[in-house]
């Protein structure tokens, strides 16, 4: 595991998944079992002392692929267990909460909420339906993105107005392009 | 366009020894990617043929364009500007003096027009002929034939549904005749694509458009058609082959019931729990579709099978089979060497009359699933990527075909299948042992893969009965709730892998929670946690 630096002291961590909103995740604390690495981004995990073990695969995430990591101070994982693959972020639990507090504080007299539509599969765009300043309601169909030849519908979440409309038909996305702004 | 190549083996194409047969063709062009080009090549290579690959720009360095004699470049990554390319394929076979194409699945391999052109120009086309093609890739025409041939079929349309506003209401007349839910379906598809369930009459125009869309986009033919959905029921397949001469058989039977979205999932053969009389019948009824069509080389005939000897006629195959590698275990034919002598007008080979002969009355069973980069818990969507770690299993009995490599990037553009991996025994419960040990040996990172369906659905008490059917994976997977009983045990070992651990010592890790620190939850144990979470089985 020598891809996987530390950047967390040793102590209650708060692990999330990769492109959480902030404030999610899960506060780990005291961190108990054992970590034996047996190869490279090869790990059998106990989880305590006479436990079974269980085979993990790991990996560094860096750079995270799907979004810019929330914090300097977190460690990006990924970590496949029975064929699970699972991205996650690792940081010291109190400086997480640290930096949400100051978030919400930021967050109270800023922006109305704009909602962004990213990709979540990499693809090509058929179809755009919608063009800025269109009102939308909930479950409208919004674009078509094709990959290995499905076509994947994306409609609106919820009830606005289109703010923009990043991609046209026959663009190539990737994971986590923004494709729609909701406002 | 055409690249470098590697040099030519000298006298790659001298036969082994003096009684082996002459090679079917020269050189053979593989119009395809993939594992399935891989597979291809490999047979080339056994029959002393020499291969030529094709490849997109996404493949430039793929592992089919490595193991080919030589190698020609189509076009960017999309399959319309590449793979799809007919007259680039049969241009480049030209050009590197190739005698035969074969198309593999998927692409080309189903498109009448392609295999006219190949034929047109001299090449033999390692399929059924052209004309076949028409009859039976047309899943319409495939309908009208095998009614005529007395073959039951699936309720429902006989021409195709256009969506024109003076057939609206034809069309929903036709609907409510068949009955709801229903499928539209793609007249030139296959593999669930250009295909819509359709609950209610109002939502058939849209499903209808959708159809088409998608179909003209897949297939470049947007005909879609309407069939009864028939349920529960399990997809029971037929392999055929058939030489120049009239001579059609059944290669025996394979079990493709476990789906989603109308792609299969795993497959087994023969199909279980299948009477010798059943058996027979559905391989008769398989033999008189084609023959009916005057099917040449190799194809596959679909029914759905509700019990009882009641088998539903779905569509003929008019190619290769992604799932062919199953009947090969059990058979010991080579079917890809077998459509090549059969592609160079040879007759039925020794071994197949004598494997069709056997087809009801079967030794061993052998069962594949498909890896693919897919979610399994987000309704199988495609999670396309670059790969990481690359693990593939072997030992008695596995057989994996795959083109996957460690760092490959797993294009967006095509199918999402990865590797199939194959296991073969004495009886299925052997069969399904080695491939459940198989499964465990795979280590693949980077994707998601369909591997934890796998893997649970092979343990699954109902599957190990046989209790198989096109409902099983909406009826008893449940993706997410399988994939949160994972995430407890993946977040202790990243915060396990993130505490300062000095690289490869076996060491414990473990840390204590620091005096009034402001938490955002209360912590809790561990162990408590991934206990509380079901984690009962541990893989090693």
């Amino acid at each position: 595991m020598a891809s996987v630096s530390s950047a967390t002291a040793a102590g209650p961590v708060r692990v999330s998944s990769l492109g959480a909103a902030p404030g999610e995740g899960r506060v780990i604390g005291p961190v108990e079992g054992q970590l034996r690495l047996v190869g490279p981004g090869l790990g059998v995990l106990r989880i305590a002392p006479g436990s079974a073990e269980v085979a993990v695969l790991m990996a560094a995430l860096d750079p995270p692929v799907a979004a810019p990591p929330r914090s300097r101070a977190a460690v990006g994982v990924e970590v496949v267990v029975e064929g699970w693959r699972f991205e996650l972020e690792v940081e010291d639990a109190a400086r997480a909460s640290l930096r949400d507090r100051a978030s919400r504080e930021r967050g109270g007299k800023g922006h109305g909420g704009a909602t962004e539509l990213r990709a979540i599969i990499p693809g090509r765009i058929v179809a755009v339906a919608v063009a800025p300043g269109d009102n939308v309601v909930p479950g409208q169909q919004l674009l078509v993105i094709e990959a290995m030849k499905m076509q994947n519908e994306l409609r609106a979440p919820r009830a606005g107005v289109i703010a923009r409309v990043i991609v046209g038909p026959g663009q190539t996305v990737d994971l986590g392009d923004l494709l729609v702004e909701i406002g | 366009m055409r690249a470098t190549g590697k040099p030519r083996r000298p006298g790659s194409r001298t036969s082994l020894h003096k009684d082996t047969p002459a090679p079917p063709f020269v050189r053979v062009l593989v119009a395809n990617r993939g594992e399935i080009a891989l597979r291809i090549i490999r047979a080339c290579r056994d029959l002393q043929m020499e291969s030529v690959a094709v490849y997109s720009d996404a493949d430039a360095s793929a592992a089919h364009v490595r193991a080919a004699d030589d190698a020609v470049r189509l076009g960017p990554a999309p399959p319309a500007e590449s793979y799809l390319r007919m007259d680039a394929i049969v241009r480049a076979a030209q050009e590197t003096g190739s005698d035969a194409i074969h198309p593999g699945y998927g692409f080309l391999a189903e498109r009448a027009a392609f295999a006219r052109m190949v034929e047109g120009a001299g090449i033999a086309f390692v399929g059924p002929s052209s004309g076949v093609i028409a009859a039976l890739g047309d899943k319409l025409a495939a309908r009208r034939a095998a009614l005529a041939a007395e073959v039951p079929v699936v309720p429902g349309t006989l021409e195709p549904a256009a969506l024109q506003p003076d057939r609206i209401d034809g069309l929903l007349r036709e609907a409510a005749s068949i009955g709801f839910p229903l499928l539209v379906k793609a007249a030139a598809g296959g593999g669930g694509r250009g295909m819509r369930r359709v609950e209610r009459a109002e939502d058939l125009p849209s499903a209808l458009a959708a159809a088409e869309a998608e179909a003209t986009s897949a297939f470049g033919d947007g005909a879609v058609y309407l069939e009864r959905e028939i349920r529960p029921a399990r997809h029971i397949e037929v392999q055929l082959l058939g030489d120049r001469y009239g001579k059609v058989v059944a290669i025996g039977e394979r079990d493709c019931s476990i789906q989603r979205r109308h792609q299969k999932l795993i497959e087994e053969s023969p199909a279980p729990g299948l009477t010798r009389d059943e058996r027979l019948t559905v391989h008769d009824l398989a033999v008189r579709a084609a023959r009916s069509v005057g099917l040449t080389n190799a194809a596959t005939a679909e029914f759905l099978y509700t019990g009882k000897g009641r088998f539903y006629f779905l569509e003929v195959n008019a190619r290769l089979q992604v799932e062919h590698g199953i009947t090969e275990l059990v058979t010991g034919l080579d079917l890809v060497a077998e459509q090549f002598r059969l592609a160079a007008g040879r007759p039925l080979s020794e071994a197949a009359v004598r494997a069709a002969e056997n087809a009801a009355t079967s030794i061993g069973h052998a069962i594949e699933v498909r890896l693919s980069a897919e979610d399994p818990s987000g309704d199988f969507v495609p999670a396309p990527g670059r790969v990481g770690r690359w693990r593939m299993p072997a030992g008695p009995g596995i057989r994996v075909d795959t083109a996957a490599e460690a760092g490959d990037r797993v294009p967006p553009d095509y199918d999402p299948l990865l590797a199939k991996v194959m296991a073969h025994g004495a009886d299925r419960s052997t069969a399904l042992a080695r491939l459940i040990r198989a499964l465990d040996e795979v280590e693949v990172t980077g994707i998601q893969t369909t591997l934890p369906f796998h893997r649970a659905a092979l343990r699954h008490p109902c599957f190990h009965a046989g209790d198989v059917s096109t409902d099983w994976v909406a009826d008893r997977w449940d993706g997410p709730a399988e994939r949160r009983r994972w995430q407890p045990l993946a977040e202790l070992a990243a915060a396990l892998a993130a505490i300062e651990t000095p690289p490869g010592a076996p060491q414990s890790v473990s840390t204590t929670p620091e005096k009034g620190s402001g938490r955002a939850a209360e912590p809790r144990g561990w162990r408590r946690t991934a206990l509380e979470a079901g984690v009962e089985r541990w893989p090693r």
